[in-house]
């Protein structure tokens, strides 16, 4: 049984028709066209479709879009702000700090995460923070560069 | 030529970084056709069973359902074909299960309907009755004259001395030297077995394809691969459709590997298209590509090596049984078992062995990972044996140095950059070496380099960005034309707009690329100065193109630099004199020269969990010449990654009853993550080969291939045993530990 539901995104309020099933990647994939949100296993296993829900780094394939109601959701569309990219988009390019860039929207969001809540972490504090974000491009080493150095950046 | 800042040799961001960065690259999954059905795949729950009967009216019936797909429904003559040309492999197999299944897994039958899950419901609906045959798991099962023969009678084997193989899809026997002589000047002689299991290639994007038919029936395709001619040419002989009524669009690609040249997605897609009149989405799941994707072959190989008290191998002698499921093409791999050294006489055989699991693809270095693995294993044994240091046992054995090959050096840098004499170990800590080895193939290429009105210059050509090499050849074409290399446009065409072009596999897309682009833009360049030149003669002198250089974008008179013309007003003026500026390179396979790839890792190991942590990792290679800098050291740093999770927990396992696939999801395949990795140290060492471009070498290969060794060698080192068959698991090592039996060795 479809429905229209609203959900906040990237500050906008988006209308979307969902089956109860549907999953969150879903209603942002195929119904909003906000293709930025990746599907890498659909299982919660890679954090490819990794987005923000109440700032808090969530796997869309694991929510469905009912649930999202009523939050503020954060894709990779809604980082950059007038056109000037977040720190976080800026490090990791100037890092080398994706590839393929499958990973890098939901690598992203799941570092934003982090630094809202912790400004300045340890290289270990990335890494375990990371953890549930798979990358098998890079090694990792220049998204924890990436990482720190956005962390800097925002602290200035 | 004056240094550009954003040239050759310079730390660049990727050229599609913005779009990745912001989700604005698209992807094939992103592409949304009016009209467009999507389709599912109905699988075999069998690893090895006849099939009696296929029932598809329920799912015909089913509303919303625009086509179904089984054998009875296709031509007689189609067959699928996929052909690598950057692996020089061919594989022709069945479309679909006709009277056998023969992997769990294998594609039974196809539907197109509107939603996905409509489509899955109708592929539940699909009766299929099967008699279920017992399925080979292990290549030396397979192997048994009592075996079951999971092809046909063309797989029973007879071999010299009579001995009957059954399951055989390929041998290759070669001998190099004298082997006799070689074994009686060994004073020691080591005889190893290893076993090294399926490994998957893990791209984070799984397959994907959305394939739409125009009514005169000419196709397009928008996929995910290294080769989108290569996927054209797949279509088409799979298909039997004129290679000019198929278009293939290679979307921006999530990871390959190697496991992206097609045969899993493309060619069901277009009959999904045909069948249905509409565009249709194929999309794998996780679980899809694990049951049904091209992985690494797995192998067991004994090795026998001969050597003198001093350390120097006097001959070499390998048995190699390449596990590739129902496929083939694996065996030539085997030859990589020399390593880099100086051998006087090797011999190898290698067979091809049919089990119920699929056909292998390309992995990083086809067939390295797990050759190398073995045979630097065993030499890390052999420095023990004879109380040699590793890295000196290595250096005894390899060729000196010489132009364009830099063996003892790029080892030498690895060493050096951990102090491999002076190195210290805590209890329970070990390090070790390793080097693998690869030399670039190459392909053909061309590329059209132009320069736009503005100034600035636009790059086409055919080549799948997999490895960042839009970003070398827009840093080439900086580098000629003397730009910033943000100014250089990088376009790829489609198969119907675009030169012919390699694919993007085997290391060759830069060497191959960068050789037609650089000279793309040397053609440019010269239209510009030509027609500078005629521009700033009159009759008190002649220009000559001599006379110019280039400078800030600008082409000036050397003698007088305030005559000078912007690059803008010269590529405007082209306009009315001549036309526009316009280069074209073409290259034709060159040879390159090989490289190695040396790996030292630090590991502690847990006597109590079996637990091996990597503690540090330095990895040095010969690059050739650095184009990009940023992406060498990625592609070394994820290259190498990826050898450290297959030497530490990565393994495709399978049911030894049923044949079924017991880890089909990244949950119990796991892969490294973040907290997996060491600290990396990269070392990019230049010695540049005569027909890479700027001496570049290809390099995206070697990375894989020396990590499991060089784990294998560590955990030697740190407890002192010798683990001979990856991964490393906490309870493989425990168990060695123990004295136990590690534990059943897959292939």
């Amino acid at each position: 049984m479809k429905q229209v539901i609203t959900l906040q995104i990237n500050g906008q309020p988006r209308e979307v028709t969902v089956e109860p099933r549907t999953r969150l990647l879903d209603a942002l994939r195929d119904g909003l066209q906000l293709t930025g949100t990746k599907e890498g296993c659909g299982n919660g296993e890679c954090g490819a479709c990794t987005v923000l829900v109440d700032g808090r780094a969530v796997n869309s394939c694991l929510m469905l879009a009912v649930e999202a109601v009523g939050s503020a959701i954060t894709t990779i569309e809604g980082l950059a702000q007038q056109g000037q990219l977040h720190p976080l988009q800026e490090a990791f390019r100037q890092h080398g700090a994706l590839q393929c860039g499958i990973c890098t929207p939901g690598m992203i969001l799941a570092a934003k995460a982090l630094l809202d809540e912790q400004p300045r972490p340890t290289r270990d504090e990335i890494r375990f923070h990371l953890a549930g974000n798979l990358c098998r491009c890079t090694g990792y080493q220049k998204i924890i560069d990436a990482v720190e150095a956005a962390a800097a950046a925002l602290a200035d | 030529m004056a240094a550009v800042a954003s040239g050759v040799g310079q730390r660049v961001p990727r050229t599609d970084s913005a779009d990745k960065v912001t989700g604005r690259a698209l992807y094939s999954a992103d592409v949304f056709r009016p009209g467009m059905l999507h389709g599912a795949v109905l699988r075999s729950p069998h690893a090895h069973a006849r099939i009696i009967s296929v029932d598809a009216s329920r799912a015909v019936a089913l509303p919303g359902v625009h086509a179904v797909v089984t054998r009875d429904s296709l031509a007689a003559d189609v067959a699928l074909i996929v052909e690598e040309e950057a692996h020089a492999a061919r594989r022709v197999l069945d479309l679909l299960a006709a009277e056998k299944v023969r992997y769990e897994g294998e594609k039974i039958a196809l539907v197109a309907a509107e939603t996905r899950e409509l489509a899955e419901q109708a592929v539940a609906l699909i009766e299929v009755v099967y008699e279920p045959l017992p399925a080979l798991i292990d290549v030396a099962a397979a192997m048994l004259p009592g075996a079951p023969l999971i092809h046909d009678e063309q797989t029973v084997a007879t071999l010299d001395d009579g001995q009957v193989l059954h399951n055989i899809a390929g041998q290759m026997h070669r001998t190099n030297g004298d082997l006799a002589a070689g074994w009686a000047a060994a004073d020691r002689v080591f005889e190893d077995t290893y076993t090294i299991p399926r490994a998957h290639q893990t791209y984070l994007e799984p397959q994907v394809a959305v394939a739409e038919v125009d009514p005169q029936g000419r196709v397009t395709v928008w996929t995910s691969t290294q080769g989108h001619f290569a996927i054209q040419s797949n279509i088409s002989k799979s298909l039997r459709l004129p290679l000019g009524d198929i278009n293939v669009i290679g979307m921006t690609i999530g990871g390959g590997f190697g496991g992206k040249f097609g045969g899993v997605v493309d060619t069901y897609a277009v009959l999904l298209a045909q069948a249905s009149g509409r565009p249709v989405k194929l999309v794998y799941s996780r679980h899809d590509e694990f049951l049904d994707g091209r992985p690494a072959p797995g192998l067991r190989i004994t090795i026998k090596t001969g050597v003198t008290h001093d350390g120097r191998i006097t001959a070499r002698e390998c048995w190699a049984y390449w596990d590739v499921g129902v496929g083939s093409g694996a065996s030539w791999a085997t030859g990589r078992i020399k390593g880099v050294y100086d051998i006087p006489a090797i011999a190898l055989h290698a067979f091809e062995v049919h089990t119920n699991k699929p056909a292998p693809g390309a992995y990083r270095a086809p067939g390295a990972p797990q050759v190398t693995f073995a045979s630097e294993a065993q030499l890390d044994s052999i420095a023990a044996a004879l109380g040699i240091d590793p890295v000196e046992l290595r250096l005894r054995n390899l060729p000196d140095d010489k132009p364009q090959v830099a063996f003892r050096r790029t080892l030498l840098a690895a060493a050096e950059q951990v102090d491999w004499a002076h190195r210290t170990a805590g209890p329970d800590e070990g390090w070790g070496v390793a080097i693998g080895e690869w030399t670039n193939g190459a392909g053909p290429a061309a590329a059209v380099v132009s320069l736009a009105p503005d100034g600035g210059a636009q790059l086409f050509y055919g080549l799948m960005d997999l490895t960042g090499t839009d970003t070398a050849c827009a840093q080439i074409v900086a580098e000629v034309l003397d730009l910033p290399y943000e100014r250089v446009r990088v376009t790829r065409g489609d198969t119907d707009s675009a030169p012919y072009g390699t694919g993007s596999g085997g290391s060759v897309a830069l060497f191959s690329f960068g050789n037609a682009v650089r000279d793309a833009a040397q053609a440019a360049r010269e239209q510009l100065l030509e027609l500078a030149a005629a521009h700033f003669s009159d009759q008190a002198q002649a220009v000559t193109v001599a006379d110019l250089e280039t400078v800030d974008q600008q082409v000036r008179l050397r003698a007088n630099p305030d005559k000078a013309a912007s690059f803008a007003e010269l590529a405007t003026l082209a306009l009315r004199q001549g036309g526009p500026v316009v280069g074209e390179g073409r290259f034709s396979p060159k040879p390159s020269a090989p490289t190695i790839s040396a790996q030292i890792a630090k590991v502690h190991v847990d006597r109590g969990t079996g637990q091996v942590t990597l503690l540090e990792f330095a990895h040095a290679l010969d690059v050739g010449r650095a184009i990009s800098p940023v992406s060498c050291e990625g592609q070394m740093e994820g290259g190498a990654v990826q050898g450290l999770g297959w030497g530490l927990m990565e393994e495709m396992l399978y049911d030894p009853q049923t044949g079924r696939n017991l880890n089909p999801d990244l949950l119990d395949y796991r892969v490294p993550t973040s907290l997996d990795v060491p600290p990396q140290q990269t070392v990019l060492v230049e010695e540049p080969t005569t027909h890479g471009p700027f001496g570049a070498k290809g390099i995206g290969e070697p990375p894989i291939a020396p990590g499991i060794a060089a784990l294998s060698n560590a955990i030697a080192a740190a407890v002192g045993v010798r683990l001979e068959h990856p991964p490393f698991t906490p309870e493989r090592v425990w168990r060695a530990l123990q004295g136990l039996d590690p534990g059943p060795a897959r292939t």
